[in-house]
């Protein structure tokens, strides 16, 4: 997210909100999720995206996944 | 004498509506019907009814003028007469669109999915071929290829009216990822209108003592291959430009402003706290 969004570190917080705190629209949802699908090799469906809604969301998700 | 205005103002302000719901179905049931006759592209069939949507644009402003609802000035209009341009403005009243319509005889927008069943609204942005905007990321992509096709579109970053007070809301980043997709320049346009009505959250017949002294300035374009990496992603790329863009508009519209904003929004001198006199618009230059 660092790389993609150019986010600072102390903004990455697991309970970091990804719209409210980090102003993400549905674009980057997109690139997210593509981000997320290159580095794990998960493929994620619309619901996935829609129940995500902070950063602990992800690595739930990811977590869950793997 | 000067509520008399105000009431002639009012009763001018509600001619207007009347005049754009008729103008509306007007066009919808007599003059895009038989505009479609013998056309078959779809094309162009746009095109003709998006260039009589803008005559009845100019002729709305002409009536409004006439009504003392308000008073346009605009500079650097021939740098609108290039095609295939985006056009980015600040949103202050509900009359914006008309105003900027009446600048361009071609000009997509993007129009609030409630237009299209909206009984006076609906045939217009139809025939138009207005770009609904409940089409998600799509929307961004459908923006691009209308300018790719050469044609211009005018969006406005905030997405919504600005509040009575006239400070600028959020900009949302479609605008910053429709130029960066498509590679073409944001033209902004600086609307500034004294004294403020027709705003979100405005009675439409809170009319103010005198007419809405609008001035719409075309600006010099904003061109993202200038400020952004080509390595860029364009979630990084999309938040710069946004950025920029936003900072172009306050330096515009708040530059030398302190605690004196308000006021000046309000029309009222900061300095001695009562409005400067008729000719004057106060904002700094």
């Amino acid at each position: 997210m660092k790389t993609e969004f150019h986010f600072r570190d102390e903004e990455l917080r697991l309970s970091t909100h990804l719209v409210d705190d980090l102003d993400l629209d549905s674009i980057d949802a997109v690139d997210l999720a593509v981000r997320v699908e290159e580095k794990t090799g998960l493929s994620l469906n619309e619901a996935d995206l829609k129940s995500i809604q902070t950063i602990q969301d992800i690595v739930d998700l990811i977590d869950e996944r793997l | 004498m000067k509520r008399l205005s105000r009431w002639l103002r009012i009763a001018g302000t509600g001619i207007s509506f009347a005049a754009f719901g008729i103008g509306g179905l007007l066009l919808a049931l007599v003059c895009f019907p038989l505009l479609r006759i013998g056309v078959k592209s779809a094309r162009v069939r746009e095109e003709r009814a998006q260039y009589l949507v803008h005559l009845a644009f100019r002729f709305h402003v002409r009536l409004m003028e006439a009504l003392g609802v308000c008073r346009l000035t605009v500079s650097g209009r021939e740098k609108l007469r290039e095609p295939g341009q985006l056009i980015v403005a600040n949103h202050q009243t509900l009359i914006d669109v008309v105003l900027i319509g009446s600048l361009l005889p071609q000009l997509d927008c993007l129009v609030k999915i409630g237009a299209w069943s909206n009984p006076f609204m609906r045939g217009v942005v139809r025939a138009a071929g207005y770009l609904p905007n409940d089409l998600g990321e799509a929307v961004v992509e459908a923006c691009a290829a209308r300018l790719r096709d050469g044609r211009s579109l005018l969006l406005f970053p905030e997405g919504t009216r600005a509040l009575k007070g006239g400070e600028l809301g959020a900009f949302r980043r479609g605008a910053a990822h429709v130029a960066l997709r498509s590679g073409r320049p944001l033209r902004p346009l600086v609307i500034r209108c004294v004294p403020q009505a027709l705003m979100r959250g405005q009675h439409w017949y809170d009319v103010g003592d005198r007419p809405m002294q609008i001035t719409i300035e075309v600006a010099e374009p904003i061109d993202p291959r200038k400020r952004i990496q080509h390595d860029e992603s364009r979630g990084a790329a999309s938040r710069k430009l946004n950025a920029a863009l936003r900072d172009f508009y306050e330096g515009r519209l708040y530059a030398g402003r302190g605690r004196g904003l308000a006021d000046a929004l309000q029309g009222r001198d900061p300095q001695v706290g009562h409005r400067p006199d008729e000719d004057g618009i106060p904002f700094p230059r």
